[in-house]
């Protein structure tokens, strides 16, 4: 007792600057105690966690597995699987367990394909889980959006293209990545008539991401990249000329031609990597005719398509630019006017001695 | 000088002490939850990335890895091994041999099959130069492995013999005894990717500390929590100054650090703003605090990347001699870095890294450690004379210990809610113990090498790197 009074007198009559040390301290102790606390809680949380969730999957692997092989050709659904159902409907209603199925369902639907993948198509269905999805996509938070568009793509639901397609100009980038995903994954390259009235930026990521889903399909018939080469919308001309240069769309190739005139600087540099790739000799004499009021990464990507584009007349122009500042352009005028007129380029040796420019002559002369 | 005047200027000594350590404390906490607001939308806009559809993709950009090696013949090789086994599919390995002394070339050319080719090399930045040359594998396996022979000239004119050497857009600069996890570049590489409107000049990585975990196949195989409380003190560190520090100033794009280990650059903007500066100790700050000024120069809207995921994990010192030694390095990196950017200090015209950052670096991480010394001394001064007031001591000592230790906590719960590391049983009770015992177990080494760090700035500048003697990972 006289130790707490001895405790509050010292505290009453500190000076006021003790008291609030003190008084953060004592909140500080009492914050440490709960953290602690908490902290053990927390990772015993997660293990349990871990361990539940691995149970989990495992009894909904099973179930799943007995729901495949327990159909028959005469009912749409055997009396076995409806009880199977009827047992994944109730777990579903706990938002834990309804991740971990839809988890265990995905993993089974990529491992196999055919008939057992149609039925685990139907089970989303019949289960009642593509509802909750499908509510995801009226929710306010984006993430819950996002979250329900991936699992009607994963699970292929073409049904809900009216209610995703909605989300194309969404503020968040990850929904309308995710509604991107959505459309190309389901309807392919009808899928990206949504290009058509896209008004945010297509990053370079999401770019990629289309690409590669589109290079899986089987059906490689590309739509009319046209109108996209001439969008109002500069990252969608840079897709559009990704497609060009990945389907060889030489019909487009008036557009593309027309690019090299833009005002965004990476899309006239794309249209030159484009038109490269597609051997467009119209291209090569447009650019030759006004090189130097081009960028440094357009006069480069210029001289590297005309190494494979040179001609026997372009030998004098070439020769120009030998000395070029730029050490690309100095190595493809070099391996050009090589090739052109080899006994030109064999007295480069003897015309210079800086001895930076003579180890590129050499170098081009041995490889 | 009056017995009044006297003490008034005590009493002003006093009271600067306390509004410094009132900021230290509030910059820590506002940091914090900033970083927790940041690492929740991180997190949340991570789990719909498909990493998976971009490492697989050949329209994908190219990416460097350039790693430095002085001396590595220990582990060299498993050390390319794993550099060689990322998942990504555009890249490639540049191991830059930078006069090496031990036969760690050797070691290279045999195991994986290397013939010396004839390469031509765009000398942008002005390096060593090469001893034996350029060599590749004559195995396709090994496709990507690159490996340069030059002269000793240090870390920082390796990674420029890379920088000029690498024909990729972006370029992956670590220590070549880094673990780099499968997927860390896609990782590094999405913010360069994903950001429209602003370029992404640089991104870095969280750092891991690998001692005592398990490494098999060049792959971290088991994640252990280490026993010395050396090495447990920096992992604590780590996380907090990663999780808690980092994270809030990339939020706050006034990220002035990349650590070395592992960082992903603009080789574009890297090699315009010269490359890595040979004559300092930090050349890893310096070169991101140089690339920042340009774009302000410039105007242009730029951002430098921060990613929480752990990528990247690395052997710290477990003994107090190279403790100090690294210690004392990274601090004459950041007095030599701010020193020579300081026209960036204070200037309105570099915007957040000239109001924000620099100031916030130069206050609390470059005259913290001179601080505290500075109030150490008077301290004792005060024993001295007998004027210490033990009631207001030992108040605010125990106010500062507590402040540390709930910092501390803050950090090992946000580690479980994100990354959750360290899984093992047990574990548990040796983070806690760590957060009670890091005050005396590290913090008195640190705050010994950055004060032998000032002195070696000024009075021995002959001083360069230290030693780090390498043991290896603990393999399988």
């Amino acid at each position: 007792m006289n130790t707490n009074y001895f405790l509050i007198d010292y505290f009453n009559e500190s000076p006021s600057i003790i008291q609030v040390a003190w008084s953060i301290s004592v909140v500080f102790f009492i914050i440490i105690i709960p953290l602690i606390l908490y902290l053990k809680f927390l990772r015993g949380h997660l293990r349990k966690k871990e361990r539940v969730t691995a149970e989990l999957e495992n009894d909904y692997e099973s179930s799943l597995i007995n729901y495949l092989y327990s159909g028959n050709e005469e009912e749409e659904i055997s009396a076995e699987q409806q009880v199977i159902i009827n047992q994944l409907k109730e777990c579903i209603k706990d938002p834990f367990r309804r991740k971990i199925l839809i988890g265990v369902l995905l993993k089974l639907k990529n491992e196999i394909s055919g008939e057992i993948a149609e039925s685990i198509h139907k089970l989303y269905f019949h289960t009642g889980l593509v509802n909750f999805a499908l509510s995801r996509l009226k929710h306010e938070k984006w993430f819950v959006i996002a979250k329900g568009i991936r699992e009607l793509k994963q699970f292929h639901v073409k049904e809900a293209h009216d209610e995703v397609i909605v989300h194309i100009n969404h503020p968040r980038r990850e929904v309308r990545k995710e509604m991107q995903l959505y459309m190309v994954n389901l309807f392919y390259f009808e899928g990206l008539d949504f290009l058509d009235v896209l008004e945010t930026p297509l990053s370079e990521w999401d770019q990629i991401q289309l690409l590669e889903v589109l290079q899986r399909m089987e059906n490689q018939n590309i739509s009319n990249i046209k109108s996209w080469l001439n969008s109002s919308n500069d990252s969608v001309i840079i897709f559009a000329l990704k497609l060009a240069k990945i389907y060889n769309q030489f019909e487009a190739k008036d557009e593309l031609i027309n690019l090299l005139h833009h005002i965004n600087k990476k899309i006239r540099l794309e249209s030159i990597h484009v038109l490269s790739y597609l051997n467009a000799l119209e291209a090569k004499e447009i650019l030759k005719n006004n090189i130097e009021e081009r960028s440094p990464e357009e006069q480069i990507a210029f001289f590297k398509m005309m190494e494979d584009l040179y001609e026997q007349t372009d030998e004098s122009f070439v020769v120009k630019y030998i000395h070029h500042e730029i050490f690309e352009i100095k190595v493809s005028t070099l391996k050009i006017l090589k090739v052109l007129n080899r006994e030109r380029f064999n007295l480069l040796k003897f015309e210079s001695s800086e001895p930076k420019f003579l180890r590129i002559v050499n170098f081009i002369e041995n490889n | 000088m009056g017995a009044t005047t006297y003490q008034i200027i005590l009493e002003i000594i006093h009271y600067l002490f306390f509004i410094y350590s009132i900021a230290a404390i509030g910059s820590y906490l506002v940091l914090a939850a900033i970083s927790a607001v940041e690492t929740v939308e991180y997190k949340r806009k991570n789990s719909f990335v498909n990493y998976k559809e971009i490492m697989s993709s050949n329209i994908s950009p190219s990416i460097s890895i350039i790693a430095p090696a002085y001396n590595e013949s220990l582990n060299i090789v498993e050390n390319v091994r794993s550099l060689l086994s990322n998942h990504y599919v555009n890249y490639d390995v540049i191991i830059v041999n930078d006069g090496s002394k031990d036969d760690s070339l050797e070691k290279l050319i045999e195991v994986y099959d290397l013939v010396q080719i004839d390469y031509l090399i765009n000398e942008q930045i002005p390096t060593k130069p090469l001893r034996k040359g350029i060599y590749k594998s004559t195995n396709p396996a090994f496709e990507k492995l690159i490996i340069v022979d030059k002269e000793n000239g240090g870390k920082s004119d390796a990674l420029n013999m890379g920088l000029n050497i690498s024909n990729s857009k972006y370029v992956a600069c670590i220590d070549v005894d880094c673990l780099l996890l499968e997927d860390s570049l896609q990782k590094m590489i999405k913010p360069f990717l994903e950001t429209t409107g602003r370029r992404v000049i640089a991104a870095g990585g969280v750092i891991r500390i690998s001692n005592s975990c398990v490494v098999k196949d060049g792959k971290l195989h088991d994640v252990n929590f280490p026993k010395k409380l050396l090495e447990q003190g920096q992992i604590l560190e780590y996380i907090r100054a990663f999780l808690l520090g980092r994270m809030a100033w990339s939020r706050l794009n006034g990220l002035l650090v990349i650590s070395g280990a592992f960082g992903l650059f603009d080789k574009k903007i890297a090699i315009r703003v010269g490359g890595y500066d040979t004559k300092t100790v930090g050349e890893d700050m310096e070169l991101v605090v140089r690339m920042r000024g340009h774009m302000e120069e410039l105007k242009k809207k730029y951002k430098v990347a921060y990613i929480p995921d752990p990528l990247c994990w690395t052997e710290a010192p477990d003994n107090y001699k190279i403790f100090i030694s690294q210690r004392n390095r990274w601090t004459r990196g950041t007095i030599e870095t701010l020193r020579r950017h300081r026209k960036i200090g204070f200037n309105p015209k570099y915007k957040a890294l000239g109001m924000l950052s620099y100031p916030y670096w130069f206050f609390f991480e470059r005259l913290a450690p001179v601080i505290e010394v500075v109030g150490l001394f008077y301290f004792g001064i005060l024993i001295l004379f007998n004027f210490v007031r033990w009631d207001y001591s030992f108040a605010f000592i125990t106010l500062a210990y507590l402040f540390t230790v709930f910092f501390s906590l803050i950090a090992l719960i946000t580690e479980e809610l994100t990354y959750h590391q360290y899984k093992k049983k047990g574990t548990g009770f040796r983070l806690l113990r760590i957060a009670f015992l890091e005050p005396i177990v590290t913090h008195p080494f640190i705050l010994y090498a950055a004060i032998r760090g000032n002195i070696d700035y000024y009075f021995n500048k002959k001083k360069k790197w230290g030693e780090m003697t390498r043991k290896g990972m603990t393999k399988a």
